[in-house]
This record gives C-alpha cells, structure tokens and sequence, in this order.
C-alpha cells in the first residue's frame, strides 16, 4: 500500500516536473544600443535565481546601434541542449515599438503565445498581424523618468514578469541588481530595479487587434550566372530595390530615433555646421536654412549639440 | 577652405547604418566632397566597411573595394599602380580603423609610406577595435576599460599608453601627414583639400570619438572630440617630409579631467590614474609645442 502511495506520488512528480513543465521560450525584438541581449540575459538570471535552467543569446549579424536586433532567453526546469535561435516562441517581448510597423513580430508566435510591447498604447490599440494576447507599458518613459535614459531592457522586464506571471518582479530586482550593479554600479543597478517594479506596476494587459498585412522585403539572389563577376556590384535596379553603388539610399533609417530634432527657422542663422556634422548627411539647406529629412535621421542630437545660436531642439518624438 | 566652400554634391549617401552620433560617415562624408568623383577608395574590415558597404548595399557613389584587415597599404598601392598602368587618372583613397593602422595594417603601411606610393592613406581612430566589439588596440588610451582591458579587480583598464602613430609616420618623412579632428571644420578641411593636391604617399590621421565604445551620450561625438583637441589628448598638426609646418595651439588648455568627463571607459579612474594621463600629456606638449604646458 505504502509501496504505492509512494509510486504515485513519483509518478505525479515526473508528470508535473517532465510534463506539466514545459519549457518556454522568449523572442526579444530591439534595436542595437537599448539592451536587449541584456533583457535576455538579466531575465534567464531571474529563472535561474528561482531554480531553473535558463540560457540566453543574442543574434549576431553586423547590426550597430540603432539597427533591429534580436536576443533569446529559454528556460527549463531541466538541461537545455537546443542551441538553436527561437523560431517559435512562447512570448515576444518588443522593445521599440517601431518594430512593429515593419516586421511581423508574431512570426513563429505559439497558438497561446503573448506579446509584450513597449508603447504609449493600450494593447486594444495596438494593430498587429492578428488578434493575440497582449500586455503594453510605455517603458520609453518610465526610463527617461527614473534614469534619464532612454534605455528600455529594465522596464520592460518589469513588464514580462506581469504579463506572463513566469518569474516574481522580486528574482527580476534582483537579476537586475546583480547583472547591471556589477556593470553600471550599485546605485544605477537600484535605479534599474525600480525602473522595473515601476513597469511591473504599470503594465496593461488584454487582447491587440489583427489585420495588419505585411509584405515581406524581397531580397536580391543572384544565380551563379548573374553574379557579377568577382562579386563586383555596378549601380542595378533589381526587383528588391537597387543594389549596388548608392544603393543604401534606400534603407530608411528614421525609425532608429527616439529623439528628434526640431529647427527654429527665424533662429536659423544658416552657418551649416549642422549640415557639416550630420553623420546622417540628412539636413539640407534649403533658402540658407537648415532643413531635416526625417527619412534618415537617427536622432542623434549632435546637431542641437553644436548649434551656435540654439535653433534646434530635441524632443521626445510621439509616434501614432 | 571653409564649410562654406564645400561642394553639395555627396558621393557618400545617407542610409548607412553606423550608430546614432558615430563621426565617422560625417568625416568620411566631407572628405569625399573635397575628393570628388575620380576617387577609389578601399577599406578593410572596420566598422566603416560595416555599415557602409553591406553586400549588395552601398553608400559609397564611387568605385570601392575591400580586401583583407592587413593590407591596406598593400591593396591601394596595387590600385594605384594599375591605374598608371592603363593610364588613368584617379585619387585612391584607403580608409582604415586604429586597429588596422596601428597594429595588423602597418607594416604593410610602413611598405607603401617608403615606396612613396601615389594614394592617401586615412586613418579613423576610434581607439578600439570597434566592429568586433570594444577590444584594445595600439591606440586605446591608458586607463581606458575595453573588454580586453576590462576595468575591475585585476586591472584598471588598459595599463599602456596610446602609442604615438602620427609621429611613427612623420618619421616616414612622406611628402604630406596631417592629424584632423572634425571638431575643427576650417583646418580638418584645410588639410584634406592639401592632402588631395600633393602627390606621393601623404597619411591623414582622424580623431573618431565612439559613443558606443567610449560609452558617452550620442550628441556628445564632436564635443568630446573639440576636448580631445583642447587638453592635448589630440594634437592638430602637419608636416611635410618629417618637418612639421603647422601645429594648432589651442588657445586655452584644459586639465585632461575635463574630456574624460562623461565618457564611461574612463568611470572608473582614481586621481592619481588622471595624473598619470596629465602627464602623458605634458610630455607629449612638450615634445610637439617645445615648451612646458
Ligand atoms: C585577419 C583578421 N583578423 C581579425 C578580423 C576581425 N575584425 C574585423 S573588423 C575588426 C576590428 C577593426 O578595428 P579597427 O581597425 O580599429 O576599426 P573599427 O571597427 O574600430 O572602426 C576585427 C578584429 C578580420 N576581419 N581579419
Ligand atoms: S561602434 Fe563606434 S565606430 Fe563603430 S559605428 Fe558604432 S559609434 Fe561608429
Ligand atoms: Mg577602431
């Protein structure tokens, strides 16, 4: 009797433990510069610190800051052996809500998947390819507010720990704690933890609308016999746009800001070192006056920064 | 020359995908607007190869090409050469980072500096070697933490000074070698439209503050890179033939505590690490002005 009690007792166990527990998988959407591979890493450390395996990694390419990028978190409650990046993940976390206009972040989602997005919307505004279980919080603010940095990673995690339920907000402060006071220092590793708690607080959760129809950008492949040869690349217009010499023209780059620059023509005096030190080459001086082609911009702020007589002023860019 | 006199017509577009605040496409930007149209230019692997020349995607509206990390100096003397071959005129430009001029590249740099080779050599010196993520190199700056001199408990950044490249190439005794920062439009262009103009090997060497690397606020890129200049971090000069014939004296200058303000690598500095770098400085002041700072 006892014998038995006790078996099924272990049997429950293995099914809770090998069954029940599945392990989960997280996709981080974000632009290169806002920690994203952070946010993967701080929240596989919040798992761990609750006693499971977790595993975290970003995706390499050549992306620099500002460029879309991707991280991965897994945990399980055993070994993981998969190396493979997240094509089906169990949550899609959001860190630039840009991200969203021009890439289906729901791609590979799971049937009962969330998405976790940082925006000034509520998840009944928020247009995505179809209707899915969705927690928004504006993180942009909560971090200009408490670090006065537009610096996302540690909010959203605030965010994640609400929406999913997985980890306690209490294991994220202190993965935060841990991973960014060894970096950034003991008070800017509280500062973090509260920017988190504060998320946690005030993240929204309900359904996003569907319907959002997104074409996917072709890319120009060559067969062997119309490679040029030695890989040498003249100016060509394919059907995936123009490849080439000053192709890159046509990879708009404005959707990297959270900042953006705004000129007072009457102040304007014409001198063109805005025009000058724009690492974008985006202003133009048109009638003496600098002018912005938002196309580009990444929002840098050098050209507030060197303006001689304070015509240009950075603000906080509201997108709808 | 003055910002005024610059051409509008650009041969390096927008659309590149360097950081937010990187300099360095507004340093190669300007420059190709005084090279104009007859120009080659080549990079190795840097961050500049990176986010400008994404196969099949470029920013450059001008014949370009990229070799090996190692061979710049190689690669441009080759390019050159052909063109005189077939009988073309063309400026050939090659465009490296500090870690391929101060460390992989410069032996063949030495090579084609000694043959006088017909091209212009540009150095962008971010003072790491960034497009692999922050490592030291040559030109890292005592003290300064990278993740291969990570400040903490063993070390306190890099333990070495920056080594002196500008002067390794005046002792070349080229027909042309001038240090730039953007900072200074009037001389940065000054030097480049003489550059353009000399023939033989001449070396322009370009200061390139890096927010990412440097971990310093975006905007701040052109600001810290005027410090540089005013502490004597920087010294704007230029020589022709191993005589210097023109040096730039800021006309106040700063304590070197001022430029490592707000720039995270150096966070971590005690006082006496800050004097040490005071007094690399000095010692540099003095070698180049002739007098005490
Ligand atoms: C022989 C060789 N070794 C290493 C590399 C990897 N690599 C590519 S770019 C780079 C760093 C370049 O540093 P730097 O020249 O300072 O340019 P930056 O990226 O800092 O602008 C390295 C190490 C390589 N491409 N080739
Ligand atoms: S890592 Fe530094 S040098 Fe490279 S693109 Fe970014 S800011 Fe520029
Ligand atoms: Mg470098």
């Amino acid at each position: 009797m006892i014998f038995l009690a006790i078996f099924s007792f272990a049997i429950k166990l293995i099914l809770h433990y090998h069954i029940t527990w599945r392990m989960y998988e997280i996709r981080f959407h974000g632009r290169g510069g806002q920690g994203g591979r952070m946010a993967a890493e701080a929240y596989a450390l919040a798992a761990f610190l609750e006693g499971n395996y977790a595993v975290s990694f970003p995706f390499f390419g050549a992306e620099r800051r500002g460029a879309p990028v991707r991280a991965f978190t897994r945990v399980d409650n055993k070994k993981i052996r998969i190396k493979t990046q997240v094509y089906e993940p169990d949550y899609v976390v959001v860190l630039d809500e840009t991200l969203i206009e021009t890439e289906d972040v729901l791609e590979g989602l799971k049937e009962d998947g969330m998405v976790i997005i940082n925006t000034q919307r509520k998840p009944e505004e928020v247009k995505l390819s179809k209707p899915v279980k969705c927690a928004t919080v504006d993180a942009t603010s909560i971090a200009l507010d408490i670090l006065g940095r537009p610096i996302t990673n540690t909010s959203i995690l605030g965010a994640i720990a609400k929406a999913t339920g997985k980890v306690s907000i209490e294991s994220i402060e202190k993965a935060i704690i841990e991973k960014f006071g060894e970096r950034l220092g003991k008070e800017a590793g509280e500062k973090n933890a509260l920017a988190a708690r504060t998320a946690y607080e005030k993240t929204l959760i309900g359904v996003s609308q569907g319907g959002k129809a997104f074409v996917p950008r072709k890319k120009w492949l060559p067969d062997v016999n119309e490679m040029p040869v030695g890989g040498a690349t003249p100016a060509m217009k394919t059907d995936a746009g123009l490849v080439g010499i000053g192709s890159f023209i046509e990879n708009k780059t404005g959707d990297w800001r959270t900042f953006i620059p705004s000129i007072d023509k009457e102040k304007c005096i014409g001198c063109r070192f805005c025009w000058f030190y724009c690492p974008e080459g985006c202003i133009e001086m048109v009638d003496n006056k600098a002018n912005v082609n938002y196309d580009y911009c990444k929002g840098c702020g050098i050209c507030a920064n060197e303006c001689p007589v304070n015509a240009i002023e950075m603000k906080r860019e509201v997108r709808t | 020359m003055n910002i005024k006199d610059l051409p509008e017509e650009d041969y390096f577009t927008s659309g590149h995908t360097a950081c937010a605040g990187c300099p360095a496409p507004a340093i190669v930007r300007n420059m190709m607007k005084i090279f104009g149209k007859d120009t080659i230019v080549y990079t190795p692997a840097n961050c500049l190869l990176v986010f400008s020349g994404t196969y099949p995607y470029l920013a450059w509206k001008v014949p370009y090409l990229h070799e090996a990390f190692e061979n710049t100096g190689s690669c441009i003397s080759g390019v050159a050469r052909a063109y005189k071959k077939i009988g073309k005129k063309a400026l050939v430009v090659g465009i490296a980072g500090d870690g391929g001029t101060y460390d992989i590249g410069i032996q063949a740099l030495s090579g084609a500096a000694e043959r006088d080779e017909d091209v212009i050599y540009v150095c962008y010196d971010n003072e790491a070697y960034m497009n692999t993520g922050i490592q030291r190199s040559g030109s890292t700056p005592y003290g300064a933490s990278t993740t291969t001199t990570p400040a903490g408990k063993k070390i306190p950044g890099k333990l070495r000074h920056k080594k002196d490249m500008a002067e390794i190439m005046r002792a070349h005794e080229i027909p042309y070698m001038a240090t730039l920062s953007i900072s200074h439009p009037k001389d940065f262009l000054n030097k480049v439209e003489k550059a353009k103009n000399v023939k033989g090997f001449r070396y322009l060497h370009v200061f390139s503050p890096c927010p990412t690397g440097w971990r310093f606020d975006p905007s701040k890129s052109v600001e810290i890179a005027r410090k540089a200049v005013q502490s004597g971090m920087w010294t704007l000069y230029e020589a022709e033939y191993g005589e210097i014939t023109g040096i730039y004296k800021p006309k106040k200058k700063i304590p070197v505590e001022e430029y490592i303000k707000g720039q995270g690598r150096f966070r971590h500095l005690t006082p006496e690490m800050i004097e040490e770098l005071q007094r690399w400085v000095d010692r540099k002041w003095k070698r180049l002005y002739g007098e005490e700072p």
